[in-house]
């Protein structure tokens, strides 16, 4: 489809309560695009990633992913919502990577990589098996198969969490703070991974405080604040030259 | 405080003590506390033992004499009958009311909201009664296909005997406690499996059966094992509807012989066996299931870190 690998929004809003914490955002992510979102925490930079794929649902706006509106179909007059397996087949296309890995306890690495292709997409079991052990191979993880989460460590559980993620064949993948939870000496393997996935051209948009990897895999950096685009455009400018006051701040408090 | 530092300073004064003080033993204090609690407890059991044996009204002889009386044997049979048929038809129906208690309908989860109500709201003992004669209600009970002419009218009263009475009536309690397992299982449930699973485009069954309900049975078996012990004993109740499980056997038997002690006695050493019998296999699973839960979270807890290091 044409529309693949996009996300598009217009005026996208989502408040918990009283609390805005999306204020007119607009985007336009064409394919194979990697957008960096920064910004100090509670800035909505999670949230974003979350709306994208349908976790958290906007209040307003226009928001089309994959060339699709998510979760709702237009009319003339309002936002319809659209069926649950519409939905479900969405997501299915866009990937997400969390904070805290999310594996499934109950499955190893094998079976977690093998749960969207089985479970979701009804492929047969020694098929899924193949392909989630070349996507182990893809992220570092050859022979690790058989292990349960515990069993890794939090940089193997990432990427085993990623490999979940590309078994679905995403044409977007979200990224939420991939490496925060992580220990300072395991951050580099995951990121390696995410630049490999970058070059072969998926379109990525990464919430993330390593601003040496925005800076170098980058196409786009975001800076958002209080529910805010505070400043985009390409990293040299926005990380090395920025313009805004709140986006100076933030850099020194960072570096 | 003094006390407690006491053995090493004597140690320390010995001629050789300061070069053998790091391979000294360390020995932990007793308090009196200790020699108390155990003096009380051999006092309890020596007058225990001793009121067992001397007082002749326990009857011991009646009580070996009917220990295995044909009729009592066959109330056992019933008690142990009556306890799995109601807590499987419990827990069949506890998950099912738990899994619509959790539902996106409002409607859904208030009607599964006014079963636990009502069921855990009112005793046992009222609602086995409430069974046996629900004839009184509804004398006749149509079962048929509606607005059709295809229907079979049903005497209740013969329907619903004592013993249906009771398996509904147990039955019906235990799906409420049940389902509040289930439903303290769910919620053990990181959110973020669920994000991930919605995340994969999984659908709600899905969910349930691979993700939320492996996931939750760490903290649902053992609590059920426990139900199972509660609901031995809980069959006693049903005699009150003259069904002729364990404690009405004995109840019918005393009622001609007036030996009252001894066979209430032997229903108890009945009710004992079996709870520690049972009692075995749930400890077992208990461990078993507290084992796999450890390993369940994202960080290896101590215990296991040997265990991954074995395995590098």
């Amino acid at each position: 489809m044409n529309g693949d690998g996009t996300v598009f929004a217009r005026g996208l809003r989502k408040s918990f309560g009283d609390r805005v914490v999306l204020d007119s955002i607009d985007l336009d992510v064409v394919c194979g695009q990697i957008v960096c979102v920064i910004g100090p925490s509670g800035s909505g930079k999670s949230t974003l990633l979350r709306c994208i794929n349908g976790l958290e649902e906007v209040d307003r706006g226009v928001l089309r992913v994959n060339g699709e509106d998510l979760g709702f179909r237009e009319t003339a007059t309002s936002y319809r919502a659209r069926k649950r397996k519409e939905v479900a087949a969405q997501r299915s296309r866009i990937g997400m990577v969390f904070q805290s890995f999310n594996l499934f306890p109950n499955m190893t690495a094998r079976q977690n990589v093998m749960s969207g292709p089985v479970l979701v997409k009804g492929k047969p079991k020694a098929e899924a098996a193949r392909r989630a052990d070349a996507l182990l191979a893809s992220v570092g993880l050859e022979g690790h198969g058989g292990h349960y989460p515990w069993q890794l460590s939090g940089g193997q559980q990432q990427r085993v969490a990623i490999a979940r993620s590309l078994a679905m064949d995403p044409n977007v993948m979200l990224f939420d703070e991939p490496t925060s939870a992580l220990d300072p000496e395991r951050v580099g393997e995951v990121l390696a991974v995410m630049k490999d996935l970058a070059e072969r051209g998926m379109t990525m948009l990464i919430a993330t405080h390593e601003m040496g990897f925005a800076k170098e895999v980058a196409d786009t950096v975001m800076f958002m604040d209080g529910g805010l685009v505070v400043e985009q455009g390409a990293p040299k400018d926005v990380l090395c030259n920025p313009k805004e006051r709140r986006t100076q701040k933030f850099l020194e408090s960072v570096l | 405080m003094t006390s407690t530092t006491e053995p090493t300073r004597t140690d320390r004064h010995k001629p050789d003590g300061h070069e053998d003080a790091a391979t000294k033993p360390r020995v932990h204090r007793r308090g009196t506390l200790e020699y108390v609690a155990w003096a009380v407890c051999v006092l309890v059991t020596i007058g225990v033992t001793r009121t067992l044996v001397t007082n002749e009204n326990y009857q011991w002889d009646v009580v070996a004499q009917y220990l295995t009386a044909p009729s009592i044997i066959r109330g056992l049979v019933l008690t142990v009958v009556l306890t799995f048929a109601a807590m499987f038809f419990g827990s069949v129906l506890g998950v099912v009311i738990a899994v619509l208690r959790v539902s996106p309908l409002r409607p859904v989860r208030i009607l599964a909201g006014a079963y636990l109500t009502f069921f855990r709201g009112t005793p046992v003992l009222v609602q086995l009664i409430f069974w046996f004669n629900i004839a009184a209600l509804y004398p006749e009970l149509a079962i048929g296909i509606p607005f059709t002419d295809i229907s079979q009218d049903i005497d209740v009263n013969r329907l619903i005997s004592a013993t249906t009475a009771a398996v509904l009536g147990l039955s019906l309690n235990q799906a409420a406690y049940q389902a509040e397992i289930v439903r303290g299982g769910f919620a053990s449930v990181d959110k973020g499996q669920i994000e991930a699973a919605d995340a994969l485009g999984m659908s709600r069954l899905t969910k349930l059966r691979r993700i939320t309900i492996p996931q939750a049975m760490p903290t649902i078996v053992p609590a059920t094992g426990n139900q199972f012990i509660g609901m031995f004993k809980e069959t006693s109740l049903v005699s009150v509807l003259g069904v002729a499980e364990l404690l009405q056997s004995v109840q019918l038997v005393y009622a001609r012989t007036y030996q009252t002690i001894p066979l209430l006695l032997v229903a108890c050493v009945w009710y004992l066996v079996m709870t520690v019998l049972l009692s075995y296999p749930q400890s077992l699973i208990e461990k078993r299931f507290s084992r796999t839960r450890a390993r369940v979270g994202n960080d290896p807890v101590p215990s296991q870190i040997g265990l991954i290091g074995d395995a590098k």
